[in-house]
């Protein structure tokens, strides 16, 4: 009998508890599934080149995005989501750069890509991104990006192009018959910067007098200078970047190039001013996408300068402050589609009007360049300097104009 | 015929590995295959996954040239980024399908290395390495001047393939990850089994006999230049297939995949898992990536602890991974 009570109680209680350890546990699983799904953290990429010889550039990008993030998170998020930043080293490497978004939109499913800083690494990106449908805003300089090869829905170019710099920079300095030498570094930066300047000084009627090219991350110019003074120019300008802008105009001091003639550059990099003495760079006029003192005329760069002494204890940089427009420009358009469903999102970025800290910026209809004003900024003496951080006098704050930009059907978009 | 009747009577019976060894040795195609189908769960992400297959891969090829034939060559990265960008044009600019475009990389990427071969097999020890690494540089130049096809500084860009049409109405879905990594790894098992049969032939003991003592296998009647040269074309054209994977896989070539720190970094991984042995490169590969991987993201100075572990590798397993587990195996044997 007592067999019979116990097996009888027993098999109950074990369906009884089976049953109910079922529905516990399709409880379990699915309860957090669906807490998960309404307040899902939204999660953007952003690889780059923290090791490798931009890296000063890079951690400034880091921070500035990191910034962007953390402004939108204490306002309660986007539609009542956290948003957080995935930093990735792409190591100034394309097949890396690859590599990385590759994981990041498998492995870590983010919701869009903003970064990279190089021309090769920036197109890597975009091809991996735009055949998965995802958004990517790029914050590098490039004009191939534009061009309607690489273009996609998906794509957004939030840095300026080597196109609009060198047309502000050659507005400010050339004049109708001006003698112009150019050096440049023998790849696709100092191409494309080279490409622009020659296209500025055809429309402003000044002369090319001599094109020079140099190897990229070249130490010696001493054998280009007397080349250069033999031309006799009247601006020479020079297009190389990091490291190469320092040492090559470092030498151009050194032979006296700056008494003959005005020395300008496409960029004039805060880090690269840094890096070496007042006195090498003083009078060099070049283009800049930010620098710090444009908050005497312009409300949204005081906010975000404040902002960003308030968390890192310093001002932001040029290359910098891309991380925090180009990030910003994609939460705003977020918000607005209230989430990240892509096509919305798209569509809200076509839309976008935005001026998070330097003036009014909107993303071109066709190739999705960001339309926004580019600086001309002449490097200042020791004298003149009012403190560490005081580097450059702005010429001209060049608002931003499609005119700028190659039309739409230069690019080979359908007009 | 003599050199083949020399090499099957005297080479291969001291290859084999003693007992519980053999059988490692004779399986040593499908456990290789095993190991590397549980990867993708295993890995933190499917796309090192198939990084280390292609690495895996360009780095066996590597090794047949270095480990088994004594060969250091500091070119290979022409042979792997020949593959690639003649796989991504050939989708590109021709409009091939990606099976063609994968024979046309790999058949490129042999050609290239039948002329260098030729131009650098006269020379020996450094000067070979200096040669290789010289017309190594060439292709690289020349890449990056012709870039109105390879897209220069840029990369070449724009042949995705999204979906890889097979035989018979299938299809693989490149975009997803698992998929790809599949269709990656069935030509890197093709390749394995290749390779496994090259040792294992006349020609593999040739290449060994080359290897030790290369006055003595002439003394021996075999053909030092031709098998010196046989064996670069056959590492150049499995480098190749390693870089037309690359091509799929990542959907555009960086100029990097002709310049010397990819040559580099093949040699690294062949010390890194163990020169002359059959799982040594994937081991190499895999250990390579995955300390770079796991350590860039957790800090900026990632490279001290790769560099730390390198010097330690070298320090206390000169053999390699892979070389040092099989010498202590052997030595607990033999006490």
């Amino acid at each position: 009998m007592t067999k019979r009570t116990d097996h009888p109680l027993s098999s109950v209680s074990r369906r009884t508890v089976l049953a109910g350890l079922g529905a516990a546990g399709v409880g379990l699983i699915a309860s957090p599934a669906l807490v998960r799904a309404q307040a899902e953290t939204i999660r953007i990429g952003f690889p780059t080149p923290l090791t490798g010889p931009f890296g000063a550039e890079a951690k400034d990008q880091v921070k500035s995005a990191e910034l962007a993030v953390k402004l939108v998170n204490d306002k309660g998020g986007i539609a009542g989501r956290k948003v957080e930043l995935l930093v990735r080293d792409d190591k100034l490497n394309a097949g890396e750069a690859a590599t990385r978004t590759l994981e990041l939109i498998e492995k870590d499913k983010v919701h869009a890509v903003v970064g990279a800083l190089s021309s090769a690494v920036q197109l890597a990106v975009n091809e991996v991104t735009r055949a998965r449908g995802v958004i990517y805003v790029s914050i590098s300089q490039s004009d191939t990006i534009n061009e309607v090869k690489d273009f996609s829905k998906y794509t957004f170019h939030e840095a300026l192009n080597p196109r609009m710099t060198t047309a502000a920079v050659a507005r400010a300095t050339f004049k109708k018959g001006s003698k112009v030498a150019l050096l440049g570094a023998d790849y696709a930066y100092g191409h494309e910067m080279i490409r622009g300047f020659k296209r500025a000084a055809g429309e402003l009627g000044a002369e090319i007098v001599g094109e020079i090219l140099h190897p990229f991350g070249a130490a010696d110019y001493s054998t280009l200078m007397p080349r250069i003074r033999a031309l006799k120019p009247d601006i020479l300008a020079i297009c190389n970047f990091g490291r190469d802008q320092a040492n090559s105009i470092k030498q151009a001091n050194d032979f006296g190039m700056k008494k003959q003639m005005q020395i300008v550059v496409p960029v004039l990099l805060h880090n690269q001013r840094i890096a070496v003495a007042p006195d090498v760079f003083e009078g060099i006029i070049g283009g800049a996408n930010y620098y710090w003192a444009l908050e005497s005329t312009i409300p949204s760069a005081k906010t975000f300068n404040d902002a960003y002494k308030a968390a890192y204890g310093s001002l932001p940089t040029d290359y910098g402050a891309y991380g925090f427009t180009g990030v910003s420009a994609l939460l705003l358009a977020m918000a607005k589609a209230g989430g990240t469903d892509t096509d919305k999102v798209v569509e809200a970025l076509q839309d976008l009007k935005y001026d998070v800290a330097k003036g009014p910026q909107y993303f071109r209809k066709c190739d999705h360049q960001s339309v926004q004003s580019v600086l001309v900024l002449k490097s200042k003496a020791k004298a003149d300097m009012k403190s560490e951080q005081d580097l450059f006098d702005i010429v001209e704050n060049v608002p931003g104009s499609e005119q700028m930009l190659r039309s739409c059907g230069e690019l080979g978009f359908p007009t | 015929m003599t050199t083949t009747d020399l090499a099957a009577g005297q080479g291969v019976a001291p290859r084999t590995l003693p007992k519980a060894g053999a059988a490692l040795d004779r399986w040593r195609v499908p456990l290789t295959i095993a190991v590397l189908a549980v990867l993708p769960f295993v890995l933190p992400s499917q796309a090192l996954a198939v990084n280390v297959l292609i690495y895996g891969l360009f780095t066996v090829g590597f090794n047949l040239l270095f480990g088994y034939t004594g060969l250091l060559s500091f070119g290979h990265a022409a042979f792997f980024g020949t593959g690639a960008y003649l796989t991504g044009m050939a989708i590109a600019l021709l409009g091939f399908g990606w099976f063609p475009a994968m024979l046309t990389g790999i058949v490129g990427a042999s050609l290239l290395s039948v002329v260098i071969g030729a131009l650098s097999i006269r020379t020996r020890g450094i000067y070979f390495c200096m040669v290789t690494l010289a017309l190594a540089q060439l292709v690289y130049y020349v890449a990056l001047q012709a870039s109105g096809w390879t897209g220069g500084e840029n990369g070449l860009r724009g042949f995705t393939v999204v979906k890889a049409d097979l035989i018979g109405g299938f299809s693989v879905n490149l975009l997803n990850p698992l998929a790809k990594y599949y269709f990656i790894m069935f030509f890197a098992a093709l390749a394995l089994w290749f390779v496994s049969r090259v040792l294992n032939s006349p020609f593999g003991a040739a290449i060994e006999a080359v290897r030790e003592n290369e006055t003595r296998a002439r003394a021996c009647g075999f053909d030092v230049e031709r098998t010196k040269l046989l064996s670069f074309v056959l590492s150049g054209a499995l480098c190749g297939l390693a870089g037309t994977l690359s091509a799929l896989h990542l959907s555009i070539v960086p100029l990097d995949a002709l310049g010397v720190h990819t040559s580099s970094i093949v040699v690294m991984m062949t010390m890194l898992g163990g020169a002359g042995s059959f799982f040594g490169p994937f081991v190499g590969a895999l250990v390579f990536l995955l300390i770079e991987d796991v350590a860039s993201l957790w800090t900026t100075h990632w490279q001290l602890i790769v560099g730390i572990v390198f010097i330690l590798f070298v320090l206390f397993l000169p053999k390699g991974i892979w070389g040092s587990l099989i010498q202590i195996v052997r030595r607990r044997r033999a006490s």
